[in-house]
């Protein structure tokens, strides 16, 4: 080694061979820091910062709760409006909103292979967990605004609540993955994101109770497991006023489909990142 | 020990559109610990690529790279730093990363870079000297066994070369250096070893003196 690395610390050899339980503080500290530059290059020091990782999410979640609320009918198919747009729309916004930030997301970022303790899945896995902080928090907030405004029932069960966002978050995380090597791959890809993303608006299930559907074309919506997300949420906030159609096991056995295809394609997609 | 970094039959072939283009065809480069190698090219020849092959930035169409020792990341004009963000938010960023202590390195790069206040400025903003100055003070935080240098090196002013010749080439003589560049003097003056890239292959020379001498044939 080196005359002067007695600064132990500041030795790069430390950081070769790692054990496994390294290896993993190192991906750990390394999608930190990811995040906090995130932060820092999308929203800057001026004005509120930071906060508008909440703020984004919110003013599209509150801006259509406000509208729709104001402006249809108080009750569709016999059920509030409001807990209808905010159950809908809050796991649509992380959808979608994940779904945007994965788009080139290699690309934009290519400075930052630089560093060789730097790898894709921590990129991915930095810019997808940030937009759901993002989205959870503004979820959070809209809900209760909402209850304490009197707009809205408390939810029926909470514990469906919680399994229902933490499956969401389970499929943006994989569906981003996805989305982040495909669109690297292909240009035309990626020009077709946009439509893609408003054409799958229905399969979501945001909008619609798969109830609301006709029987012989329920199973065009029980095939997304986003929508069985949401009718879980539903199912959490109305209890026993509303007939769901969800099931637990297809939303786990499809993720986990989704996220192993998610890691094998992460895993091989550093060849094909253009480099500025 | 095998503490050499070692390219095997290295290809590298960038696509572009329906074309591709090959730019390094099977080379094998042997650099030992404290081998100061110059690399030598005319322009497009594939000096910088091969940096960023052995830098693990770009990956090789086929072949292998032995890293014996640990490597930089290649010191050049472009890469390694957020544009948008300040020298002291990379700064920040290097020592989240590297696990650096925060405090010694900002003294260290501070110290080293001389930035002023332009230090907070985004780093696109920075002329190349400035932006060479924050590049080498943030590599030379870490202590890595070879640094892989791409041209920045050159557009210093004379305190920055001998904070370099202090840092670089004294307190750290033994490390190992890839240096590119035109400059012939500086190779000349710094190393002890030179290749030439040409038509797809690399051409090792038995001197400095011998590679700087064909450098100028091509």
């Amino acid at each position: 080694m080196g005359s002067d690395t007695t600064h132990n610390r500041r030795s790069a050899l430390r950081h070769a061979n790692p054990t496994l339980l390294q290896a993993f503080l190192v991906q750990y500290r390394v999608i930190k820091a990811l995040m906090m530059r995130e932060i820092h290059t999308r929203y800057g020091r001026e004005n509120i910062g930071f906060l508008w990782v909440i703020g984004e999410p919110i003013l599209f979640c509150a801006g259509v709760a406000i509208v729709w609320t104001a402006i249809r009918p108080s009750h569709e198919h016999g059920l509030p409006m409001t807990a209808m747009v905010v159950t809908g729309y809050i796991p649509l916004t992380m959808y979608r909103h994940t779904m945007a930030r994965s788009i080139k997301a290699y690309a934009v970022n290519s400075t930052l292979l630089f560093h060789r303790l730097v790898t894709p899945l921590d990129i991915i896995i930095a810019r997808t967990i940030l937009e759901i902080f993002g989205t959870i928090l503004a979820g959070v907030i809209v809900l209760f605004g909402c209850i304490s405004l009197g707009y809205m029932e408390q939810p029926q069960d909470w514990g469906l609540i919680f399994l229902s966002t933490g499956l969401t978050i389970y499929f943006c995380l994989a569906f981003s993955m996805i989305i982040a090597a495909l669109t690297e791959r292909s240009d035309l890809l990626e020009k077709a994101m946009g439509i893609f993303s408003y054409l799958s608006l229905p399969f979501t299930g945001a909008f619609v109770m798969v109830e609301w559907v006709p029987p012989h074309y329920r199973w065009i919506l029980q095939l997304s497991p986003l929508s069985n997300c949401i009718e879980m949420l539903r199912t959490g906030q109305f209890g026993i006023h509303v007939v769901t159609y969800y099931s637990v096991s297809y939303i786990l056995t499809s993720c986990t489909i989704l996220m192993i295809i998610g890691l094998y394609m992460t895993k091989n997609i550093r060849p094909h990142i253009d480099l500025v | 020990m095998n503490d050499f970094v070692k390219c095997i039959d290295l290809t590298k072939r960038f696509h572009v559109g329906k074309t591709s283009r090959l730019v390094l065809d099977k080379v094998n480069l042997d650099v030992r610990k404290g081998d100061k190698v110059g690399i030598l090219g005319r322009n497009g020849a594939g000096k910088s690529t091969l940096i960023k092959l052995i830098g693990g930035v770009e990956q090789p169409t086929s072949g292998k790279i032995h890293r014996g020792m640990t490597v930089s990341w290649p010191l050049a004009f472009s890469g390694a730093f957020q544009g948008s963000l300040s020298g002291h938010d990379n700064l920040r960023f290097i020592c989240r990363v590297y696990d650096l202590d925060y405090k010694e390195t900002l003294e260290y790069v501070e110290g080293f870079a001389q930035l002023g206040k332009q230090f907070y400025d985004p780093v696109k903003t920075y002329s190349s000297g400035m932006h060479a100055r924050l590049a080498f003070a943030l590599s030379l935080a870490i202590e890595f066994d070879c640094y892989l240098i791409d041209e920045v090196i050159m557009v210093g002013d004379a305190r920055f070369a001998q904070k370099c010749e202090d840092e670089l080439f004294t307190k750290r003589a033994d490390r190992t250096l890839l240096i590119v560049s035109h400059s012939t003097d500086f190779i000349k003056s710094t190393c002890n070893r030179s290749v030439l890239i040409y038509d797809r292959k690399i051409h090792s020379c038995s001197s400095v003196e011998e590679g700087i001498e064909k450098y100028h044939l091509l």
